[in-house]
This record gives C-alpha cells, sequence and structure tokens, in this order.
C-alpha cells in the first residue's frame, strides 16, 4: 500500500513536471513570438517578384542624352579653372609679385611684406609674375588704395588682408581671389579664395611661441571644459558643468571662477568656442594650448580648410545639440584625445605660430593648385613636419621623404652614397675610400670634386661604382641634391675624414632606425653665453651635444633638397663666407623639421686601439674652438630661423655589446660585435 | 532537476502523513495530469496557422499588391528646395537627440503605387536597384521601423531616373508623406543610369597589363567643342590618344551601348576602357557622369574636364589621389599635364581608383551605406570615420602604424617620474628599493602595488622616509597585470615599473634611463635586453637571452614607458593575452613589449651595458634545468601573442644608450652618470 503510494505520487510528480515542461515550451514560444512579430515587416520587404522588378534605366538610354555646350563663365562665381591663368605659371612654377606700398607702411604690412620677399616665390618684376599680391588696406593707416596698375580685372590677382577690412572696397574684386581671416561660409568660394587664421595684432613675424603642450597626455585633474569668454579671456569651468549652460548665459553658478585677465591661454582639454565672429580669436589661443577647440556650428569658414583635415585637430558640432555634445567629450576615449592634442600642437607649429608661416602656407596652397595632381598629397599637409617643409616637388610618393615610413608602413631603402667632398687636396683619400667601400651596405662613392685643380686621375679601384662630380667650389654645394645619388641614406664625408668600415656600417644600421634624424660621429653643442648675450658653440667634449659635424654623418637625401630649395638665400650665402657655418646651418635645418637632437654614434675607439686624432691637423679645424666669427654665425642663423631650433641630446648610441667585459671573455661576441 | 533532487531528501518526511483513503484523489490528480498532457502535446503539434499566414504576408508579399493612393490633380505641390541649406539651417537635428551609439536612425517609407487621378501611375512602382538599396538601408545598423524615433526618412517612391520622372506628380506624391514637412531630414536618391547591366563578368582587370593608349575618350554625347578639342588632341599625339564615338554602322541585334567606333575600327565598351591609362570624363548632358563608374570599374585614372562638377562622396573621399582634374579652359592642355605625372603617382591612382569603385560604387548597397555613412559623420562629427578610414586602400591600412605619441616632444626634466613597485611580501628587500630609487633625482613619486590581499602592508611608521609622496595601493586580486593597471595616482606621464627585488641599479642609471626616455617618450626604455629568433628547425619564434649584439626587447623589471601604455594594457590588450598572463603569471613583460612596438611601430631602447637583474656574477650554472623550462615558457608566449597579434611588431636594432661620454678618456668626475656600467 505504502509503496502504491509511493510510486502513484512519484507517477504524479513525474507527470506535472513533463507538464510543465511541455506546458512551458508553448507559453515560452507565445512569449517571445511578440518580438519576432512585431519584428517581421522589420527590414524592407523582401518582394516575391523582386527578380521581375526592371532596371531604373533601360540601357542605352544615356545615347540619347543631349550634348551640353561648355558653360561660360558667370560673373561672381568664380572658380580655379576658369578664373585664374595658370599659363603665367608654366615653367618657373609659382611667382609671387607684391605690389609696393604707398605712404606709411603699418607693423602687420611690414611683416607680411617681409614674408613675402623671405618666400621662394618672391619675385621683383610684375611681368613674370604669375600672381599679383595686393595688401588691403590697413587699419593704422585708414587709406584706401587706388585700383593698381596691372589689375586686370582682377586676374591672377590675391587680394590679401590679415585683419577685416576698415573700409569699403573701391573696386570691384572682379576675378581676383581674396584671402582674408575668418570668411563667413555664404560668401567663401572653396577652391579660390583662402581661409586665414584671424592673428593678434602682436604675431610675431618668424619663428614665434611654441605650442604650449608640454606632454602627450592630458595632465590628470585637468579642467575638461574651457568657455571662451568675451575679450580674449577662457572661463575654465570645473568639473561639474550639470549648472552651467553653454553659450555663456550662465551668471549664477560660476563657482571658483578661473578668468585670467588679457589674452591668456586656456588650461583645459577640450576648449568651446561659439560659432559666432567675435570668438575667432579663441581658436588659435586654444589651438596653441593644445586645447581641443569645440566649435559650435561655426558661421566662419576654418583656417586653409582646402587643405588641413580639421577633423583631426578640432570638434566641429552642431550647436543645437550641446547636451550630446558634452557627453561625446566626457566619453571620447583617451587615444582620440591625445591624438587630437597632439595635432592641434602640430598645425601651430608647422602654418599658425608666425605671420611668415601663414603666408607661405597661403603661397603653398596656391602652389598646390597649379601643381594640380603633383600637389602635396593630403599626408603631407596633416602630419608633421608639414607642407612647407615638405616639398612636393622630390617626390610624388610619401615613402620617399623620412617622415612617412611609419604611416606608409614602409622602409628606407637598404644601402647608402658615400659623398665625399673634396676641397683642397692634391691626393685622393685612399684609406677613407676603401674604408667606405668596405661596407656591405654602400651603393656608391660620390666625389665631389671642388678644388681649382684639376681632379686628379689615380682614383682606387672599389666594388661599388665611383663618380668624380664636379663641384661649384662653394661650400653650400656639398648639399646639393646631385641627380647621382640614388640612395636615400647619405654618408657625408670630408677628404679628411677617418672612419672605420665597422663605424660606417653600425652608423648606418642606426641611421635605418633613425632616418629622419642625422647620426654622426663627432659633436658640437650650443649653449646660451650670458656674458655676451647670445648664443654659442662649443666642440669640446660635454656631456650633451646638439649638432654633430657634416663631416662624418648619415642622413636623408632629402635634406640636400630641403637645403638647396628651402633655405633663405641669405642664410646660404652666410654659409658660403665663413665654412663652419654651413655645418651649423643643416643642424639648425634638420632640427626645426624634427624637433629632434641628432644621434650620436661612438668614434675612434672602437677597438680600444690608439687612433689618430679624429680628423688631421690640417683639416677644416673642426675639432679646433669655432673662431669668433664662426660664433657670430649661429646668431644669424638663429636670427634667421627666428629661434633656436637646436635641442640637445644626453645619449649616445653604442652597439649592444659595446666596451662590453663578456665581449672580451668571449671572443665569439667580440668577433660578432667588431 | 535540481528541484526534484530536493524532493528527494525531503520526500521520506512527507510521505508517512499520507492516508489511504487519499487514493482517489491520487487517481484524480494523475488522470489531470494526464489531460493536461494530451493538451499540451496537441497544442504543440497543432499547425499554429495564425503565425506562418502572418509570416507569409509581411515578408513575401508581391509588389503588385501595394496600395494604390491616387494623388488629386489639386493636391499640394512643396516649395523649391532652397539652395542655400546648410546642416546647421535646414538639418533638423533635434530629431537625432535620442539616438544610441552615435548612430542616425533611417526610417523607410513603405511602399505605395501612386496614380494620378486619370489612374495612370505616376512613376514604376520601384526599380530593382532602388529596391536594392532599401533592402540594403533595412538590413543595415541604421535601420528603425519606429517613426518616432527616426532621424532620416527615406521615401519608396522611386527617384532615381530622372528622365523616367513626371516631375509634378512626383513632388505631389513626396508632399503627402506623413512626415515631410518641407522635406525636413529626407534623404532622396537620384543616380544616373551606369553602363549595361550585364557586362561585369567579362570585366576582371589585369594589373600589370601594359596599357595601349595613354588617354582615351569614350563618351558619345559630346558637345562638337569638345570633339573638335579631342580631334585635335588626337592629331597632335597620334597613337596615344584614342578618341572614340558613336558606331554609325553597326548591323542589327548588336547593343549600341556595348560598342565604340574611332572611324571604322569597332571596340567594344567598356572592355577597351581597360585598355587606357587615362580617360576623359568631360562635361555631358548632365553633370553626373555614368562614365565615371565604368572608367573607375576599369581601373583607368578619371581625368574630370568639368568645372563645377562635384565628384561623388567628395565630401569624404579624396578624389585627387585617384582622378586628375582639368580645367575646362586648359582641355588642350591636358595631355601635357597627364605626361608631367610620374609613372609611380600613375601606378598609386590606378590603385586607388580601383580601391574606391571597390569600397564605395560596386554595388548599390556600397553607395546606399556610404551615404548614410556620411551623414552620420555629419550629425555625430566627433565620431566620425577618419581620411586614412575613408581613404586608404587595405594595403595600406594593414602596413602602417599610427604611433598615438606622434608629436617629436621632449618632456620638461622637471615633471619626474613615478616608480611603481609591484610587491607581494617582500618587504625587507622592498625598503631597500624603495630607499634606493628615491636616491634619483627625478623621481616625483613613489607607488607601491600591494599584490598580498591576506596580509597588510607595514605600518605608516615602518616604511622608510623618503623625500617624495609614497602612496600604496592594494589589489583585489593577486595578478600580474596589476603592475600594468593606470592608477590615478600616477601623475607624471613617465613611469617606472620596478621590481621589489632590484637593488643593484645605481641612481645613475635610473636617472639616465629617465633622460633617455625623454628623448624617446613612446618607446620602451630598459635595462637588460632580450631578443626573439625564427627557429628555423621548429618553424616558431623562440626566446634568447643569450648575449647578443641585437636587441628587440627589454625586461620590465625595471622600464620607463609612458603611462598611456598603462591605459593600453589594461583596456586595449588585443584577445586574450592579459587574462593569459595572469593564469599562467608569467611573461607579462613580452606582452608589454609586442603592445607597444604593435601600437607604435618602433624597436625599444636598452639603456647600459647591464644583462641581468640578480647576481650579475653567477652563471647559468645553477638552476640549469629550471633555466630550460623557464625559456620554453617564454618562447610559448613569443609564439601566443604573435599568433594573437597576427604579426610580429618586434623590431630588432643593434643599438644601446649610454650616457655621451660613457667609456671616454675624460676625467670621471666631470661626467653626469660616472656611476654607469656594471653588468
Amino acid at each position: 500500500m505504502q509503496s502504491w503510494r509511493r510510486k502513484s505520487l512519484w507517477l504524479a510528480l513525474l507527470a506535472s513536471w513533463l507538464l510543465v515542461l511541455l506546458g512551458l515550451f508553448p507559453l515560452l514560444r507565445l512569449a517571445v513570438p511578440t518580438s519576432p512579430r512585431a519584428g517581421a515587416p522589420q527590414g524592407w520587404p523582401r518582394w516575391l517578384d523582386a527578380e521581375l522588378l526592371q532596371s531604373f534605366a533601360k540601357p542605352g538610354e544615356l545615347l540619347e542624352d543631349g550634348p551640353r555646350p561648355p558653360q561660360a563663365l558667370r560673373g561672381g562665381s568664380c572658380n580655379w579653372g576658369a578664373c585664374f591663368d595658370t599659363s603665367k605659371c608654366r615653367g618657373g612654377g609659382l611667382k609671387v609679385f607684391v605690389y609696393p606700398a604707398a605712404g606709411p607702411v603699418s607693423e602687420t604690412r611690414r611683416k607680411i611684406l617681409a614674408s613675402v620677399e623671405g618666400s621662394r616665390y618672391h619675385t621683383l618684376s610684375a611681368a613674370e609674375a604669375c600672381l599679383l599680391l595686393l595688401l588691403s588696406p590697413d587699419t593704422s593707416t585708414g587709406e584706401c588704395d587706388p585700383v593698381p596698375p596691372q589689375w586686370d580685372g582682377g586676374r591672377n590677382h590675391l587680394v590679401l588682408s590679415l585683419h577685416p577690412a576698415p573700409c569699403p572696397r573701391t573696386f570691384q574684386l572682379g576675378q581676383a581671389m581674396v584671402a582674408e581671416a575668418s570668411p563667413t561660409v555664404d560668401t567663401f568660394r572653396p577652391g579660390f579664395d583662402v581661409a586665414l587664421p584671424l592673428l593678434p595684432e602682436a604675431h610675431p613675424l618668424r619663428g614665434g611661441v611654441p605650442g604650449q603642450l608640454r606632454q602627450h597626455s592630458p595632465r590628470p585633474g585637468v579642467a575638461l571644459l574651457a568657455l571662451a569668454e568675451d575679450g580674449g579671456r577662457w572661463h575654465v569651468a570645473g568639473t561639474d558643468f550639470s549648472a552651467c549652460p553653454w553659450d555663456g548665459r550662465c551668471e549664477q553658478d560660476r563657482g571658483p571662477k578661473q578668468t585670467h585677465p588679457g589674452a591668456t591661454l586656456p588650461n583645459a582639454t577640450f576648449c568651446l568656442i561659439p560659432g559666432r565672429g567675435p570668438d575667432v580669436l579663441h581658436f588659435l589661443q586654444a589651438l596653441q594650448a593644445g586645447c581641443i577647440p569645440v566649435l559650435l556650428s561655426p558661421r566662419w569658414e576654418l583656417p586653409f580648410s582646402e587643405v588641413i583635415d580639421w577633423t583631426k585637430a578640432a570638434i566641429v558640432a552642431d550647436e543645437r545639440l550641446p547636451l550630446q555634445v558634452l557627453t561625446a567629450l566626457q566619453e571620447m576615449p583617451l587615444t582620440r584625445v591625445l591624438a587630437l592634442r597632439q595635432q592641434t600642437q602640430f598645425l601651430w607649429d608647422a602654418y599658425f605660430s608666425s605671420v611668415e608661416k601663414v603666408i607661405h602656407t597661403t603661397l603653398e596652397i596656391i602652389q598646390d593648385r597649379i601643381f594640380g595632381p603633383s600637389a602635396h598629397p593630403s599626408l603631407l599637409w596633416n602630419s608633421p613636419p608639414g607642407a612647407i617643409l615638405a616639398l612636393p616637388t622630390f617626390s610624388p610618393s610619401p615613402s620617399d621623404f623620412p617622415f612617412y615610413h611609419l604611416q606608409q608602413g614602409s622602409r628606407p631603402l637598404g644601402r647608402f652614397s658615400a659623398l665625399i667632398w673634396a676641397g683642397a687636396l692634391g691626393q685622393p683619400p685612399l684609406k677613407l675610400i676603401q674604408a667606405v667601400a668596405g661596407s656591405e651596405h654602400c651603393a656608391q662613392i660620390l666625389v665631389l670634386w671642388s678644388s681649382e685643380k684639376p681632379p686628379p686621375t689615380g682614383w682606387p679601384k672599389t666594388a661599388v661604382p665611383l663618380t668624380v662630380i664636379d663641384g661649384h667650389r662653394k661650400v653650400s654645394d656639398r648639399f646639393f641634391p646631385y641627380s647621382a645619388i640614388s640612395t636615400d641614406a647619405i654618408l657625408s664625408l670630408d677628404a679628411h675624414s677617418s672612419l672605420s668600415t665597422s663605424e660606417v656600417d653600425f652608423a648606418f644600421v642606426v641611421w635605418q632606425s633613425f632616418p629622419e634624424r642625422m647620426v654622426g660621429f663627432l659633436t658640437w653643442s650650443h649653449f646660451w653665453d650670458e656674458a655676451r648675450g647670445g648664443w654659442g658653440y662649443t666642440a669640446k667634449r660635454t656631456n650633451e651635444f646638439s649638432m654633430v659635424l657634416t663631416s662624418a654623418a648619415f642622413y636623408h637625401r632629402y635634406y640636400h633638397t630641403l637645403f638647396t630649395h628651402a633655405l633663405p638665400k641669405a642664410l646660404r650665402t652666410l654659409a658660403d663666407e665663413a665654412p663652419t657655418c654651413v655645418d651649423v646651418l643643416m643642424n639648425f635645418l634638420v632640427a626645426s623639421v624634427t624637433k629632434l637632437p641628432p644621434i650620436k654614434v661612438p668614434y675612434g675607439m672602437w677597438h680600444q686601439e690608439a687612433r689618430p686624432p679624429p680628423l688631421e691637423p690640417g683639416g677644416p679645424g673642426l675639432r679646433q674652438e669655432p673662431q669668433p666669427a664662426a660664433q657670430n654665425c649661429i646668431n644669424q642663423m638663429a636670427a634667421g630661423f627666428g629661434h633656436m631650433p637646436l635641442v640637445s641630446s644626453r645619449l649616445r648610441l653604442d652597439p649592444v655589446l659595446f666596451k662590453d667585459p663578456v665581449s672580451v671573455l668571449h671572443p665569439r661576441l667580440l668577433h660578432e660585435a667588431a | 532537476m535540481c528541484a526534484s533532487v530536493k524532493y528527494n531528501i525531503r520526500g521520506p518526511a512527507l510521505i508517512p502523513r499520507m492516508k489511504t483513503k487519499h487514493r482517489i484523489y491520487y487517481i484524480t490528480l494523475f488522470s489531470i495530469v494526464l489531460l493536461g498532457l494530451i493538451a499540451t502535446g496537441m497544442f504543440q503539434f497543432w499547425p499554429h496557422s495564425i503565425e506562418s499566414s502572418s509570416d507569409w504576408s509581411v515578408q513575401k508579399r508581391s509588389i503588385r499588391d501595394v496600395p494604390v493612393v491616387r494623388l488629386p490633380a489639386d493636391s499640394p505641390v512643396p516649395e523649391r528646395g532652397d539652395l542655400s541649406c546648410r546642416m546647421h539651417t535646414c538639418f533638423d537635428v533635434y530629431r537625432c537627440g535620442f539616438n544610441p551609439k552615435n548612430k542616425i536612425k533611417v526610417y523607410i517609407y513603405s511602399l505605395k503605387k501612386y496614380v494620378d487621378d486619370a489612374g495612370v501611375p505616376v512613376s514604376s512602382t520601384i526599380s530593382q536597384e532602388y529596391n536594392e538599396l532599401l533592402t540594403a538601408v533595412a538590413d543595415s545598423d541604421y535601420y528603425t521601423e519606429d517613426i518616432a524615433r527616426a532621424c532620416l526618412f527615406i521615401p519608396s517612391i522611386d527617384l532615381l531616373n530622372q528622365n523616367a520622372l513626371r516631375v509634378k506628380e512626383t513632388a505631389q506624391a513626396l508632399a503627402q508623406l506623413s512626415r515631410w514637412d518641407r522635406g525636413t531630414n529626407h534623404l532622396l536618391f537620384n543616380m544616373l543610369p551606369g553602363g549595361p547591366p550585364d557586362y561585369n563578368t567579362a570585366l576582371d582587370v589585369p594589373r600589370d597589363r601594359p596599357r595601349r593608349y595613354f588617354l582615351l575618350s569614350s563618351q558619345m554625347a559630346l558637345h562638337p567643342e569638345y570633339r573638335e578639342e579631342l580631334a585635335a588632341l588626337q592629331a597632335r599625339h597620334g597613337e596615344a590618344v584614342l578618341v572614340l564615338d558613336k558606331c554609325t554602322n553597326l548591323s542589327e541585334g548588336i547593343p549600341a551601348a556595348r560598342k565604340r567606333c574611332h572611324k571604322h575600327q569597332v571596340f567594344d565598351y567598356p572592355q577597351v576602357l581597360q585598355e587606357a591609362t587615362f580617360c576623359v570624363v568631360l562635361r555631358g548632358a548632365r553633370l553626373g557622369q555614368a562614365v565615371l563608374s565604368d572608367v573607375l570599374r576599369a581601373g583607368c585614372i578619371p581625368v574630370i574636364i568639368a568645372d563645377s562638377y562635384i565628384l561623388p562622396f567628395s565630401e569624404v573621399l579624396d578624389w585627387k589621389r585617384a582622378s586628375v582634374a582639368v580645367p575646362e579652359e586648359k582641355m588642350s592642355d591636358v595631355h601635357g599635364i597627364l605626361q608631367s605625372i610620374p609613372q609611380r603617382q600613375i601606378e598609386e591612382m590606378q590603385r586607388q581608383a580601383r580601391w574606391f569603385w571597390e569600397a564605395y560604387f560596386q554595388s548599390i548597397k556600397a553607395i546606399a551605406l556610404a551615404t548614410l555613412q556620411i551623414i552620420n559623420d555629419r550629425i555625430y562629427p566627433y565620431a566620425a570615420i577618419s581620411y586614412e578610414d575613408w581613404n586608404d586602400p587595405p594595403s595600406v591600412k594593414w602596413g602602417s602604424v599610427s604611433n598615438p605619441l606622434f608629436l617629436p616632444l621632449i618632456p620638461p626634466q622637471s615633471q619626474g617620474f613615478t616608480a611603481i613597485v609591484l610587491t607581494y611580501d617582500r618587504v625587507e628587500s622592498l625598503f631597500r628599493v624603495i630607499t634606493e630609487v628615491s636616491k634619483v633625482p627625478s623621481l616625483s613619486k613613489l607607488l607601491v602595488v600591494w599584490n598580498n590581499q591576506n596580509k597588510n602592508p607595514p605600518e605608516d611608521s615602518l616604511w622608510p622616509k623618503i623625500r617624495v609622496p609614497l602612496k600604496v595601493v592594494r589589489t583585489a586580486e593577486n595578478k600580474l597585470s596589476n603592475r600594468f593597471f593606470p592608477y590615478d595616482e600616477i601623475e607624471t606621464e613617465a613611469v617606472l615599473a620596478i621590481d621589489d627585488d632590484i637593488i643593484m641599479l645605481t641612481s645613475d642609471e635610473l636617472q639616465f634611463g629617465y633622460e633617455v626616455w625623454r628623448e624617446f617618450p613612446d618607446r620602451l626604455v630598459g635595462y637588460p635586453g632580450r631578443l626573439h629568433l625564427w627557429d628555423h628547425e621548429m618553424s616558431k619564434w623562440k626566446y634568447e637571452s643569450e648575449w647578443t649584439n641585437e636587441v628587440s626587447m627589454v625586461l620590465t623589471g625595471a622600464a620607463f614607458y609612458h603611462k598611456y601604455f598603462n591605459y593600453l594594457y589594461t583596456y586595449k590588450m588585443p584577445g586574450d593575452i592579459k587574462n593569459w598572463v595572469d593564469a599562467h603569471m608569467n611573461c607579462e613583460d613580452i606582452a608589454m613589449n609586442f603592445l607597444v612596438a604593435n601600437v607604435t611601430g618602433k624597436a625599444v631602447i636598452k639603456v647600459t651595458p647591464r644583462k641581468k637583474f640578480k647576481c650579475p656574477e653567477c652563471t647559468a650554472i645553477d638552476g640549469l634545468s629550471l633555466d630550460q623550462t623557464h625559456m620554453v615558457e617564454r618562447s610559448e608566449c613569443i609564439n601566443k601573442f604573435a599568433s594573437v597579434f597576427g604579426t610580429m611588431p618586434l623590431k630588432v636594432v643593434e643599438h644601446r644608450a649610454d650616457p655621451v661620454l660613457y667609456k671616454d678618456d675624460f676625467p670621471e668626475k666631470l661626467k653626469s652618470f660616472p656611476n654607469i656600467g656594471s653588468l
């Protein structure tokens, strides 16, 4: 009885479980289908007869299209193709003539004139120019210029004004292009006009203040947002800005307000700039401060928008969605914040920090339009060192430059050309040629013969081709971009230099890791001389260095192009006059491009054996203390660049087992290290 | 299952209370259960006609069943579009206010057939392409069927072909859409017919074949002025330029659209485009050019001679990389302009043109998605796709590295570094490390990560007194990855990770290491170096700690690096590497080396000759077998990480960094870092 009862109980239990299980499923199925059923019309219906649908156009329909005549030029809608005559720029490329100023010249105008005249595009003759630059009337003089003589309806003219014009134009712009500070989007003609930044009155001519960013990532605890206020001030919002609205209307809760008097720079991660006109000035401030500009529906065209990809450095958001923007800023991943911050600094340093850079960028944009297909690619404009320092005439392919190997996933070519500069010399530098030719990485040896005497004939037989080039007896010639140079790397040598093959090999391998820098053996360091109130440099051995001597150094061949085509002529002349200056100039050039120190590799003590002093006593005195004239040259260079670009380094790159007791203990390693 | 087991346990306790007379009760219960079972079964297996029929009606419908809408002749016509519209004036962003994940929501009006008063259809209901387009939109993440949540509206009225459009009636049809509102937030697609739809099989461009013609023009309906110019070009440059026109004497049955003629020579179109390097796209009847897509597909570089032509997707696509724009006025110079383009750039442009075609134009779906992405980027600019993502072909994307710390910048020395000591319970050794590290001039803070959950760190009073702030962080779990956590306490950019038993590094060595880091802030700067090697016999990677001439990794037992890499290690480490390291309690340093090399594309910097952290005197005599297993484990790590990263990111270099005057013949007391150089 008991067992029956128990059994039935068990049965009932089992059955009820089954019931529950079986019953639940349909219930579940009833519960779940509500979503598929609601979602059933999800998507566009799959038509049964979709296969039978006709194409939207019958084959050959276009045959019936009527032809359209070439468009006649309509007034007011100038574009580059129609209103600019590039035939004048054929051959020599862009040549710029600037109308001389009549009457007193204001400070800003003087800066612009100096910048144009310092440009490699400047010409003194209006006849050979293909771009005529007309400076807009000045604020201070208040005079409105009459129509210039070669006006010709404004054809090939660029009307440039760094500040909004104070008086109405007395003439029709016609076909002239306009380069003005923050033009409104309504009148701006993309691809024809140029949008300039609105510069403060006291903007420096050259060099300029470097960006304020001293570190890559924002400091912990720094304010997220700074708001632009009238009068060039910033209101740094605390971390809690829920109480404070956007467009400066919040008057009640300003809390510990940190407004700075005058035009100080904001200290925050993002800088909020309303899109109205008077706030334009804030934009550059934010850029300089490394504070990511957040522009709310700007009504003005962003500066140089034709070439600069502003999405990489600023955020242009819709002013109607402030809360969404705020959330987006708060949640922005650190990676993007880092990238935006660094880009603001790069752009500031490359295009905005001085009047000269702004003017040169403007001319570079016009030059790019003339170049058409061989203009700067977007990469050259938007990554360091920037388009002014990356000449598109050098190569159409970014991977030929020393700067873009990472972005391009490329590597510099695996060999080098030795360029031996032979000034006053009777005999070929046999030992040096043997040592260099012995390197497995050497592709060719070029001897630049710069002596009055004809080159000797007894050149040694080497494994690599040896070519003698006749130089022009100018020191700056050693940095001419000779077409014979076939490799990315150049080993620049003096006939007096003395190097061993293993030194050359090691230095070249190091250069391959740093193709944008100079890798050298002998160094100088610069210092600020308090007593004389100027820069000085010394060849004494110190704990740091900032220059390497080009009498024995590896660098990229692009620097020859840059040296010859981008440096102001005055500086090159200076170098020709004082030969030691040429080293300083080359180091200035590379440092101003890379913003990094050169690299030193060990010299003359490789095998721990006695070696002659690095340079023969009869050499150009590179180990001696520079002469006063040469000391002066560094100051002239610094003035020419507008700042001191040299950066000091405190390290030397040695072979991994260099001077290592272990390599002494293990002969095999010593052998490998050598 | 769980419940029945419980019952089993309780069962015996219940049963004694049951009584015999309850038998009836049990039987009743049993029958009810049985009935229930049967009923359930019936329900289960009964055909569910309601559901399937609803499926049928929604998913599988015929276009002929589409509801018909009659448009009265006097129904309102929408006002003309405002040509000065801008995104911030005419687009209503408020509708996009509540879209999650920075994605716009798109609504598609259901398909209707519009007829006029006389019952004549306004247009064909829908074309094959428009149906494809709407299907692509509906299948994408953008689609919503909730009209109230949508921010963008796509009418199902087919406007693709202007030729077939009855403009006024179509406008009326648009105006009566439920959310039309003068067209705000509505997206209309209008395309030009491309080539004949059946020719793609014939076109698979052989890449390396030399192209016969330098410049080719294949358009048929051209203005005589252009024709004259083209003829003059051909006359001047001979064979290199080919100008084609409509064929006049074709026999019946050959579709005229697939043939082009030059004088009496007949060419297959569009195959002939593959024979040319550059293909002219001239101003035709409309600005939008069907020939452009044919040209792109053939891998020919378009030469755009149409001044006000806005190229497709030009807002995001950099057409300068894939085409040549020649002003109409300079048409006669076109040959010279093209001739001046170097061969390498031509190849680059061909590749780019091909990539644009494949990524954005080759299917209706690609076109639809690119369109929506552009609008999405406008509305959520802070989440927009970058220039590189739009424009770089995949081959470039794979090889390229975008260094997160790309700005050349030497941080000021004054900032100093934060030392992070990971420790478990070696308090004595830890205190020695703290004392040693605190002697480094640039140290600005010391952070001890206490990884022992079972033991409290020593009392405050017991810690060594040092000149910089000392913080102790207690962790929740004993994990190796705690060493690389981006603690809020780290205020400097430079981080020195140091083990609690590294006491042999001198103050000079550490200070110099920091100076080196300042010059290479995007790299790992460490002391003992290690190398990875390819083992040809085993066909896999091998870990090498022998004293070789090369370095590809540094040990993080003492290494300087940017604190951003802590963030990357903790939150962006690919695959399961982080958990794998924590589970194996090994290789966290190799993982860090991989991570940094992968994201920066750069090698480590080994500083000073130091090779070992522990007992530099002793060689590998003690614990040889232990060393062996250690090596095998480390090698396994390298192979594991290389497979997760999908590549070997480590870079091998032959240099290390020493002070400028290291081992120079120079008075030691004048050197900045004299106390360097022991192994």
